[in-house]
C-alpha cells in the first residue's frame, strides 16, 4: 500500500513537474521539426470537429514544407485530443505542453473546452487561433489568444438581419441548453426585435433527447413563420424529422454549426434532400470558396487525401479556411520575428495580418515568405478573407446565407459587417 | 392544460423505448450481478447492425430483428469471454463496472473506427401521421409502443409463467440456492444473457427509428435515463423498470411542456431522487435489497 502511495505520489509530481517546465516558449533546436497542435475533440460526440481542423492544418503544412518550411524547420500537424471535455482537455493541455518541446502553437481550443484550457495555453506561451465563439473571450486580455472566427453572440445579429431581409416578422428560437449555443440567443432576441419582429418561443432545449414532440406542439402553438436554430445534429434531425412527419417543416435559419458536414449529413438523412433544400438555409462566416488564397488551400486541401479523409468536404468550410490561415500566419510571424519561439514572434501576427501603407498584400505562405525575405512589409489576406484583429485579438467579418442542394452548398446571400455593427450599437 | 395531455401521450411513445431497454438493463444486473455500463453501447452496435441491414436494401422490420439477435448474440459472447473470466478470477461489483466502463469505450471508439464520426440514418419509409384523441403520432412512433407493449408482455409470460423464468428469478434471488435446487445456473445466466442482450438491441433499434439519426455515442447517451428507471423501478425488477420508464417517460414529456424543455431530464431525476429519498431501494424493491448485501 504504501509502495502504491509513493508511486501514486511519484507521478503527481512528474505531471506536475511536467505542468510547471511546460512553457511553450522556448522555440525549437536547429532544424527540428515544428509542431502545431490541432488542440480540439477528436473523440466524443464532437469528434467531427477535430477532422475539420485537419482539413485546415495538414494542407498549410504541406505548402510550406514545399515551400522550404519555416526558418530551416518543418513543420507538422499533431492531434491533440481534448474529447470534447475540460476533464480531458486540461490533462491533454498540460501534456502537449510538456513533452511537445517544439510546439509553436495551436489550432483550438474550441467551445467545448476553450474556458478551461485558454488560460492554460496563454500562461504556457502557446499562441492559439481558437474556434470558440464563447462571448467571454470578446474582451480577453490573453496576449496569446487569437480569434479570426466571428464571437457567437455576432451569429445572432447575423440570423435576425437575414431573416428580417426575407421578410419574417414573427420566429422561435430553438437553441441547445449548452453555452455556446445559448451565447446566439440575447443578440438574435435585441435585434430581431429591433427590426421589428418577435421571437414568439424562446426556450433551452434538452441535447440528445429521443423525441421533441412535446416541444413541437408547444412552438407551433405560438405560430411562428421562421425558426432560428443551433443545436447538435442527432437533435436538430430528430427536432426536424418530428416536425416533418407531424405537421409539416417551416423555414429554417441556423448558425454555421448547421452548414457543417455532420449536421448536413444528420439532417439531411432525417428530412430528405428535397426537403432540406427547401426549407433550411444557414449563416455562416463570409468566406467565398474563389480568389487566389482560396484555389491555394482548396488545391493543397484536395491532394492531402493520405492525412484528410474525403477532403472535398472541406472545400468550402469557412472554419477549416480559418485553420488554413491560422497555421500560414503564424509560420509568417515566425519569418517576419526571424525566431521561432512563441514569446517572440507572437507580436508579429498583426504585424503580418494588418493593413497599412506600404505593405505587400500576400495571400499564400510563398509569397509572403518571399515579400518578407525581399525585406517587405506584408499584410495577408488568406483563404478566409482579410484578418484584422481588434485590440483583443477578435476578427470578425460579413456573414453569408447559404443553402443546401444537390449534396453542395450554395450561396444565396450576405450580411455586411457594416450592417452588423449597426445593429449591434 | 392544452399541453398537458398530449405531453402525456408522447411521454408514451419515450416510456416505451426506456422501458424496453430498462427491463433489459435490470433483467441483466438481477440475474447476473454485473452492472453493464456497456449496455448503452451495444445498443448502438445493435443500431449500427440495423443500419448496415436497412442499407443492404432490406425491410426495417427485418433490420429489427437483426439488430435485436445481434445484441443478444454479442451479449452472450461478451460476458462469456470476458466478464465470466473476471468474475471467476474474484473480480467484485465495483472491479467489474470498471471492466464494463473500458468495454464501453473499446465499443464506442470501434465503431467510430469502422464507421467514421459522422451521422447515420436506418433506410426506411417516411412515416405517415395519425390523429389520435387530439394528438398526432407517426406509425412508427405506433409500431415503438407496439414493439414495446408486446416486449413486456413476452418477458412478463416468461418470468410468470416458465420453467426458465422461474429459474431466472430464483437465480436472482439466491444464486446458490438456486444450484442446490438442481437449477443449471450457468445456463440460466448465458439464457438471461441473451434475453436481455437481445432486449438491449431491440431498444437501440427502435431508438434510433425514432430519433432518425446517429453516431457512435447516440446508445451511451441514452445509457443514464435507462439507468434511472431501474434504479427507480428497483434495480434487477423487470416489472419495476416498467414502472420506472412510464414514470420517467411522461414526467419528462409533461416537464417540457409545463415548464421547460430544458427541465426535461431534470424533472425527472428529481422524482427519482424524491422516490429514493422515501424507498431507497427503488419503487419495487425486494431483490434490490439482496443485490446492495452482495455487493
Amino acid at each position: 500500500m504504501r509502495i502504491a502511495v509513493k508511486a501514486l505520489g511519484a507521478a503527481l509530481v512528474l505531471v506536475a513537474v511536467g505542468a510547471c517546465g511546460s512553457s511553450g516558449g522556448g522555440g525549437a533546436s536547429a532544424s527540428s521539426t515544428l509542431v502545431v497542435g490541432e488542440f480540439n475533440p477528436f473523440s466524443g460526440p464532437d469528434a467531427s470537429f477535430g477532422l475539420e481542423m485537419a482539413g485546415g492544418c495538414v494542407p498549410a503544412i504541406r505548402l510550406i514544407n514545399a515551400g522550404g518550411g519555416v526558418l530551416g524547420h518543418q513543420l507538422s500537424c499533431v492531434q491533440e485530443d481534448t474529447r470534447g471535455d475540460p476533464a480531458d482537455a486540461v490533462p491533454a493541455a498540460q501534456k502537449m505542453m510538456a513533452t511537445e518541446t517544439s510546439l509553436v502553437g495551436v489550432l483550438g481550443p474550441s467551445s467545448d473546452e476553450a474556458l478551461a484550457t485558454a488560460p492554460l495555453l496563454n500562461q504556457g506561451h502557446v499562441p492559439m487561433f481558437v474556434d470558440t465563439g464563447q462571448a467571454a473571450f470578446n474582451h480577453t486580455g490573453d496576449a496569446y489568444f487569437w480569434r479570426v472566427t466571428p464571437a457567437d453572440d455576432v451569429k445572432g445579429y447575423a440570423l435576425a438581419l437575414w431573416a428580417h431581409k426575407a421578410g419574417y416578422t414573427r420566429a422561435a428560437a430553438v437553441f441547445g441548453n449548452d453555452a455556446g449555443a445559448q451565447s446566439d440567443v440575447p443578440t438574435l432576441v435585441k435585434a430581431f426585435t429591433r427590426l421589428g419582429g418577435t421571437i414568439a418561443y424562446n426556450k433551452p432545449f434538452a441535447l440528445g433527447q429521443s423525441s421533441y414532440r412535446t416541444e413541437i406542439e408547444n412552438i407551433l402553438a405560438t405560430h411562428p413563420q421562421v425558426i432560428f436554430t443551433e443545436v447538435d445534429p442527432q437533435t436538430g434531425a430528430t427536432f426536424l424529422s418530428e416536425l416533418q412527419q407531424l405537421h409539416g417543416l417551416l423555414p429554417v435559419i441556423g448558425t454555421e454549426v448547421t452548414l457543417q458536414a455532420p449536421w448536413l449529413k444528420a439532417v439531411g438523412g432525417a428530412i430528405g434532400p428535397a426537403a432540406m433544400a427547401r426549407y433550411f438555409q444557414g449563416m455562416q462566416p463570409y468566406a467565398p470558396p474563389s480568389g487566389p488564397a482560396w484555389q491555394a488551400y482548396n488545391k493543397s486541401l484536395l491532394g492531402s487525401a493520405a492525412q484528410v479523409p474525403k477532403p472535398s468536404q472541406w472545400s468550402s468550410d469557412p472554419y477549416s479556411m480559418t485553420y488554413y490561415d491560422g497555421v500560414n500566419v503564424m509560420a509568417l510571424a515566425m519569418i517576419a520575428a526571424k525566431s521561432t519561439s512563441p514569446a517572440v514572434f507572437n507580436p508579429y501576427i498583426t504585424k503580418v495580418t494588418e493593413p497599412g501603407p506600404g505593405k505587400k498584400v500576400v495571400d499564400t505562405f510563398a509569397a509572403g515568405q518571399a515579400a518578407l525575405r525581399a525585406g517587405h512589409q506584408i499584410q495577408y489576406v488568406g483563404a478566409g478573407g482579410p484578418i484584422v484583429f481588434n485590440h483583443w485579438h477578435n476578427s470578425t467579418g460579413a456573414f453569408e446565407a447559404a443553402k443546401y442542394a444537390n449534396g453542395t452548398i450554395t450561396l444565396v446571400g450576405s450580411v455586411s459587417a457594416a450592417q452588423i455593427a449597426a445593429i449591434s450599437r | 392544460m392544452n399541453t398537458l395531455l398530449p405531453a402525456i401521450g408522447f411521454g408514451l411513445v419515450t416510456a416505451s423505448i426506456l422501458a424496453v431497454a430498462g427491463v433489459g438493463f435490470t433483467l441483466q444486473f438481477g440475474v447476473t450481478n454485473i452492472l453493464n455500463l456497456a449496455y448503452g453501447d451495444i445498443m448502438t452496435a445493435a443500431a449500427f447492425v440495423a443500419y448496415l441491414v436497412t442499407s443492404a436494401g432490406v425491410s426495417v422490420w427485418l433490420a429489427l430483428v437483426a439488430g435485436a439477435a445481434f445484441g443478444g448474440v454479442f451479449s452472450v459472447v461478451l460476458n462469456r469471454a470476458l466478464y465470466t473470466p473476471f468474475v471467476r478470477h474474484g473480480t467484485r461489483l465495483f472491479g467489474m463496472i470498471i471492466v464494463t466502463i473500458s468495454v464501453s469505450l473499446i465499443v464506442q471508439n470501434g465503431l467510430q473506427a469502422i464507421f467514421g464520426a459522422s451521422f447515420f440514418s436506418l433506410n426506411m419509409p417516411r412515416p405517415a401521421p395519425i390523429h389520435v384523441a387530439g394528438m398526432v403520432f407517426t406509425t412508427v412512433q405506433f409500431a415503438i409502443i407496439g414493439i414495446a407493449v408486446a416486449a413486456m408482455l413476452l418477458v412478463h409470460l416468461l418470468l410468470r409463467y416458465t420453467k426458465l423464468g422461474k429459474a431466472m428469478r430464483a437465480t436472482a434471488s439466491d444464486p446458490e440456492l438456486a444450484r442446490n435446487c438442481g437449477i443449471a445456473t450457468d445456463r440460466v445466466i448465458d439464457l438471461a444473457w441473451a434475453l436481455s442482450g437481445t432486449l438491449c438491441g431491440l431498444a437501440g433499434v427502435i431508438l434510433v427509428m425514432n430519433v432518425t439519426a446517429f453516431t457512435d455515442t447516440t446508445g451511451s447517451q441514452f445509457l443514464i435515463p435507462v439507468v434511472a428507471v431501474a434504479v427507480l423501478g428497483g434495480i434487477g425488477q423487470p416489472y419495476g423498470a416498467m414502472l420506472g420508464a412510464l414514470i420517467i417517460g411522461i414526467a419528462s414529456e409533461v416537464a417540457a411542456a409545463v415548464i421547460s424543455p430544458d427541465y426535461k431530464n431534470v424533472v425527472a431525476f428529481v422524482i427519482l431522487v424524491i422516490v429514493l429519498l422515501a424507498r431507497p431501494q427503488g419503487i419495487l424493491s425486494e431483490i434490490a435489497t439482496r443485490k446492495e448485501v452482495a455487493a
